[in-house]
C-alpha cells in the first residue's frame, strides 16, 4: 500500500491564488488550445476551474455561457458546481462516445457567436483527423470565442495555439495508516506548446504545481 | 356623468371567470378587483340596453344563463356601487346624486383602511360611512393626515379614480381549414409554417416569443392528431419554429388525410442577449435556435441542456433543464469562480463499467473492467449511502476511493450485488 500523506484541508497546500490565475487567464479567444493529459492527471480538474472562471466573471450580474461538448458523457455536474461554476449558464452536449457527432457539435457551437468557451472534451475518443482541428480552429477566428479541446493525447500537426499538458504527481490522502480519506490530486500543468509565450520548454516559469481538492 | 356598475358573485376562480365573461359582454371598459367582484363602466349604455335598472336586470339574466348567481349595484361612484351590489336587494340602483345617503348606513368595513386608520376610527366611535362623512375635513385631516381625507371623500361618495381597464390575455391561436385534404407530410408543414408566422408575427408586435407550441391536425374521419413541442430556447423566428414542427412531425407523422391545422403558441417574455454593458454577451436567441435545432436533431433533444442538481442523494442525480438564454444572476460571491479552492473532478461512467474485484479481508486489493485494470495500491471506504426505501425503487450504495498501479485514482461502488466503476477522478 501507499505512504499516505497527511496534508491539512484549508488552505490547500501548494495553492496560489496568483498562479491558477495566470493559468486560467493564459487561454487566447479566437484560437484552438489544447488540455492534454492521462487519466487522473488534473486535465478535467483544470478545465472545471476554467468553466467556474467564466460563469461567473461577470461584475456582478451573471458570467458567460460555455458550451460543453461531452463526447463521453462523462461531465459531472456535481463536481462542475463544487468548482463554482454557475450551472445555469452552461450548455451541456452529450455525445454518447460518438467522435463524429461530437466534432459537429462542437462545430456548430463554435460558429455560434455568444459563447465565452466552447470545450469539446474526447477524453479517450479517436483518433481525431487533423482537418477537424483545422476546421474548429478556423470556425473560431476572429471570435471572442475560446475552444478547448480536451484530450489523452496530442496529436502532431494540429494548429492548436496553446498547448497544455498535464501529469499527475501524487494523490493526497488523509491520514497515515490507515488511511482515512481521498483529500485531492497533486499535478503538474505545462505549457507544451505556445504560440504567444516566450516560455515553451516546461520549464520553471512555464509549469505550475496544483492540489485539486476532493468536495464533499 | 359616470355610472358605474358592480358585479358581485362567489369567490371561486371558475365563477369569476365567468363574471368576467359577463361583464365583457355588456362594456368593453372593465376593472377586475378579483375575489369575485368586478366593475364595469355603465355610461353610455342607455342606448343598447335600456336604463339601468333593466341594464342591472339584463346583467343578472346573463349571469344565470352562463351559470352563476350574481349581485348587480349601479351608482356613481366605485363605492357606492360596491354598496348597492353587497347591501342592496339584488340588483339595486342608486339614482345620480344619491350615493352618499345610500353609503350613510354602510359599515366602516366596507372601505380598504390601514390597520393603524381602522383602529383610529374604531377608537373614535364611528360605526358607518355617514358618520366618517360628517367630520370636519380639516379636523380629520390634522388627526389621520391624507388617508383620513381620502377615505372620507369615498364615504362622501367622491370617487375620482378612473377604472383600471382589464384586457383577457391574448390567445396566440391559429387555425386553417384544408379545403383538399393532406396526404403528406411536406404540404402540413408548409401550411404550419404559414400559422407559425403569423404567430411569430403577433408575439413580436407584443414583444414576446414562445416557449412551448402545441398542433392539431384534424383528420378524415373526425379523428384528430395532437403533439406539442418546448424549444430549447423561446422562439420568434418562424423558420426556426417551422424547423422543429418540421423534425416533431418527421418523428411522428399524421396518420390519416389532414383536413384541419391548429397552432398555439405559449408567450413569454424574451430575455435580452446582453442585460447590460458590463455583462459578457450571451449568444442572441436568433443564431442560438438555429444552433440547438441542428444540435437537437444531431443528438437528440434529451441529451442537450443545462445540467441540473436533482434533489436527491443517489449518486449521479442529475438532470438536463432547458437552456434558454439564461436571465441575470447576481454573483453573491462578488468575485470570480477562480476564488474557489481548485476541486478535483470526478469523470463519471455512464453508465457505470461493470468491475471484478477481488477482496482481501473485506477490502478490494485488484479490479478487473473493460475499461479499467490492476491492482490496488491504496484506498478507502466505504462510504455507504442509501435511500428512497419507501420507493419501488430503493437504493442502496458502499464507495471505494482506489488508487491504482499505474496511478489512476477511480471511485468504486457496491450496490449489494455487483462491483461498477463509477468514475475516474481526472
Amino acid at each position: 500500500m501507499a505512504m499516505g500523506v497527511p496534508i491539512e484541508s484549508s488552505p490547500p497546500p501548494g495553492w496560489e491564488r496568483e498562479g491558477i490565475d495566470s493559468l486560467l487567464g493564459m487561454f487566447p479567444p479566437g484560437r484552438l488550445s489544447e488540455i492534454v493529459g492521462p487519466r487522473s492527471s488534473g486535465a478535467s480538474s483544470l478545465l472545471l476551474a476554467l468553466i467556474a472562471r467564466i460563469t461567473t466573471s461577470g461584475s456582478g450580474e451573471g458570467g458567460g455561457q460555455v458550451a460543453f461538448v461531452d463526447g463521453m458523457d462523462a461531465l459531472d455536474p456535481a463536481s462542475t458546481a463544487a468548482a463554482g461554476a454557475d450551472l445555469s449558464a452552461l450548455l451541456w452536449v452529450r455525445c454518447g462516445g460518438r467522435l463524429r457527432v461530437a466534432l459537429s457539435a462542437a462545430d456548430l457551437l463554435a460558429r455560434c457567436p455568444g459563447f465565452a468557451l466552447v470545450v469539446l472534451d474526447l477524453d479517450e475518443l479517436g483518433p481525431v483527423p487533423a482537418s477537424a482541428y483545422i476546421r474548429l480552429q478556423r470556425a473560431v477566428e476572429g471570435t471572442p470565442t475560446t475552444l478547448i479541446v480536451r484530450s489523452e493525447r496530442h496529436r502532431e500537426g494540429t494548429p492548436a495555439s496553446l498547448v497544455l499538458a498535464t501529469r499527475r504527481l501524487a494523490p493526497q490522502w488523509m491520514g497515515l495508516r490507515p488511511l482515512t480519506r481521498l483529500a485531492g490530486l497533486r499535478s503538474e500543468i505545462s505549457i507544451a506548446r505556445s504560440r504567444f509565450h516566450a516560455f515553451s520548454d516546461g520549464g520553471s516559469t512555464g509549469s505550475w504545481t496544483l492540489d485539486w481538492m476532493l468536495s464533499q | 356623468m359616470m355610472r358605474i356598475a358592480c358585479l358581485l358573485t362567489t369567490n371561486e376562480p371558475a365563477a369569476h371567470a365567468t363574471l368576467l365573461q359577463v361583464a365583457l359582454a355588456h362594456s368593453p371598459r372593465v376593472e377586475d378587483v378579483g375575489g369575485g367582484s368586478v366593475y364595469l363602466d355603465a355610461a353610455g349604455l342607455r342606448s343598447l340596453f335600456g336604463d339601468d335598472a333593466t341594464l342591472a336586470d339584463r346583467l343578472r339574466d346573463a349571469a344565470a344563463a352562463a351559470g352563476i348567481t350574481i349581485r348587480v349595484g349601479i351608482a356613481a361612484s366605485r363605492i357606492g356601487a360596491l354598496a348597492a351590489a353587497r347591501f342592496g336587494s339584488g340588483a339595486t340602483v342608486v339614482e345620480p346624486g344619491g350615493d352618499a345617503a345610500a353609503l350613510a348606513t354602510a359599515p366602516l368595513s366596507l372601505l380598504t383602511l390601514s390597520e393603524a386608520l381602522a383602529t383610529r376610527l374604531s377608537r373614535w366611535g364611528l360605526r358607518t360611512l355617514g358618520e366618517l362623512a360628517a367630520l370636519p375635513t380639516a379636523g380629520l385631516f390634522e388627526r389621520a393626515g391624507a388617508e383620513g381625507v381620502q377615505v372620507q371623500r369615498l364615504a362622501r361618495g367622491e370617487d375620482p379614480r378612473p377604472l383600471a381597464s382589464w384586457r383577457p390575455e391574448p390567445a396566440f391561436e391559429e387555425s386553417v381549414e384544408c379545403e383538399w385534404g393532406l396526404e403528406t407530410l411536406e404540404p402540413v408543414v408548409e401550411r404550419l409554417g404559414e400559422l407559425a408566422a403569423h404567430l411569430c408575427g403577433r408575439l413580436g408586435a407584443r414583444g414576446l416569443a414562445a416557449d412551448g407550441f402545441e398542433w392539431i391536425c384534424r383528420l378524415a374521419g373526425s379523428r384528430a392528431h395532437e403533439g406539442a413541442l418546448t424549444p430549447a430556447v423561446p422562439l420568434t423566428e418562424a423558420t426556426a419554429v417551422t424547423g422543429l414542427l418540421r423534425l416533431a412531425l418527421e418523428a411522428r407523422p399524421p396518420r390519416g388525410i389532414v383536413e384541419g391545422l391548429t397552432l398555439r403558441a405559449r408567450p413569454t417574455r424574451a430575455a435580452p442577449a446582453q442585460e447590460s454593458l458590463t455583462d459578457p454577451s450571451r449568444p442572441s436567441p436568433r443564431f442560438l435556435a438555429a444552433t440547438m435545432n441542428r444540435l437537437v436533431a444531431l443528438v437528440g433533444s434529451d441529451r442537450i441542456g443545462a445540467p441540473a442538481l436533482l434533489d436527491s442523494h443517489r449518486p449521479d442525480a442529475v438532470g438536463l433543464g432547458a437552456y434558454a438564454s439564461p436571465s441575470p444572476r447576481r454573483n453573491e460571491r462578488g468575485e470570480s469562480g477562480s476564488g474557489n479552492a481548485p476541486v478535483l473532478a470526478l469523470r463519471r461512467l455512464r453508465p457505470p463499467a461493470p468491475a471484478a474485484v477481488t477482496l482481501a479481508s473485506g477490502r478490494p486489493v485488484a479490479m478487473r473492467s473493460s475499461r479499467l485494470a490492476g491492482r490496488i495500491v491504496a484506498g478507502v471506504g466505504p462510504w455507504r449511502s442509501s435511500g428512497e426505501w419507501w420507493t419501488p425503487e430503493p437504493w442502496l450504495q458502499d464507495e471505494w476511493d482506489v488508487e491504482l498501479a499505474d496511478g489512476t485514482l477511480c471511485r468504486l461502488a457496491h450496490d449489494g450485488s455487483a462491483w461498477h466503476i463509477a468514475g475516474i477522478y481526472d
